[in-house]
């Protein structure tokens, strides 16, 4: 039912113990000899949309931080040493930032089931390593995280497809038993329209608990599933930020006009 | 300004008892750091497990329409203690620490004080 996890390509680039990013429909692994240092997906908050969409961070000092820490492949670290986060708060934001993108790289939405494939070694993130993921421990997440969404509901439509609550699904007196925590959050947000990574998009939180949640939701019957084989959603996965440049490219051109 | 490894190692050599420190991710029930552990005690499926638990009491809470926040969860075995302790940081969303204490060598009300204080270690 679901993309495949098992990734030749990335166990040969682990053996290799290669550096370099790995490019997907999904989004982008980046490598560090031959470990996991970052991912990115557009169905994914990144490590910034998390820090300043909870206030942890004012958009003033990730924007310094990418600018001016990212310059030399190291953002995260630029933000401990300028105090505005710990190492432990960096490391476990950015950790959850990527597993929850590598999901999305390597199970991409569109049902293509294609893994990665297109390799640009020697490519490095701006934000820089913080805490190396092996390749192996990753692949085990992976497969884990996958078997947890079937267990849920095993109906993968729901997931790429807009969140409609089935009516009175949303309790309007407080207290009244109904689902829970961020199962209620995420219902509060289905208006229809958003689907599950627009929903996390908009909520700041992570991705795969949004999906995670519309899984039970589905299951419990409190949002509708749509037919087998609809297609999914056309509509923009990044909202806000659809416009932005790709920086790691742009670092990267710079890199190389600098080289020459 | 402890990192991740220097926070559980801390838990594991600072509070009395300690046999097995996991901080974890309750939104997919990962593990992001373990440290300790036994061989009958693995830690990555202890922390699959809680998050089952910390659910349940957050959903219990909301049906009695408690608006207040779980600040540590106690479970008592036989010959252990098990601490849940959520972690309220801005940035980190929905994460726990979970501690496995020794029930003969354990001071309940030391090691909550201290998970307290690798809290807020890891929070700046």
């Amino acid at each position: 039912m679901s993309p495949a996890v098992e990734d030749p390509t990335l166990d040969r680039l682990a053996a290799e113990r290669a550096t370099g990013a790995l490019h997907g429909r999904g989004g982008a692994l980046y490598l560090a000899d031959g470990a996991v240092v970052h991912a990115e997906s557009p169905a994914v908050p990144d490590v910034g949309w998390r820090l300043t969409a909870g206030g942890r961070l004012s958009p003033e000092s990730w924007e310094e931080a990418v600018t001016r820490g990212g310059a030399d492949h190291r953002a995260g670290s630029f933000l401990v040493e300028r105090g505005r986060l710990s190492r432990g708060e960096l490391e476990l934001c950015h950790l959850s930032a990527l597993f929850d993108a590598a999901y999305f790289v390597l199970s991409p939405l569109d049902g293509s089931r294609r893994a990665p494939d297109r390799f640009f070694r020697e490519a490095r993130h701006w934000f820089g390593p913080v805490r190396p993921v092996p390749v192996a421990l990753l692949q085990r997440e992976m497969r884990r995280r996958r078997s947890l969404l079937e267990r849920a509901w095993p109906c993968p439509e729901v997931d790429a497809a807009p969140v409609v609550p089935v009516p009175g699904a949303v309790p309007r007196e407080p207290g009244a038993a109904g689902p829970t925590c961020g199962r209620r959050a995420v219902l509060e947000a289905a208006d229809g329209v958003r689907t599950p990574s627009q929903i996390a998009l908009a909520l700041g939180r992570c991705a795969f608990a949004t999906l995670l949640d519309v899984r039970r939701l589905a299951a419990a019957g409190l949002v509708r599933t749509p037919e087998a084989g609809a297609p999914a959603s056309r509509a923009p996965l990044r909202g806000p930020r659809a416009d932005a440049p790709e920086i790691s490219l742009l670092y990267r051109i710079r890199d190389a006009l600098e080289a020459l | 300004m402890a990192n991740t490894e220097t926070a559980l190692k801390d838990a594991m050599s600072s509070i009395d008892g300690a046999i097995g420190v996991a901080l974890v991710d309750y939104g997919s029930g990962m593990a992001l750091g373990t440290l300790g552990g036994t061989a009958t005690l693995d830690l990555n499926v202890a922390a699959a497990g809680n998050t089952d638990v910390v659910r349940a009491k957050l959903r219990a809470m909301e049906m009695l329409n408690i608006q207040d926040a779980i600040e540590d969860i106690l479970i008592t075995l036989g010959t252990q203690y098990h601490l849940i302790r959520l972690l309220t940081g801005r940035g980190g969303n929905g994460l726990f620490l979970y501690l496995v204490l020794d029930g003969k060598r354990a001071n309940l009300a030391m090691a909550r004080h201290q998970l307290r204080r690798i809290e807020a270690e890891l929070e700046v």
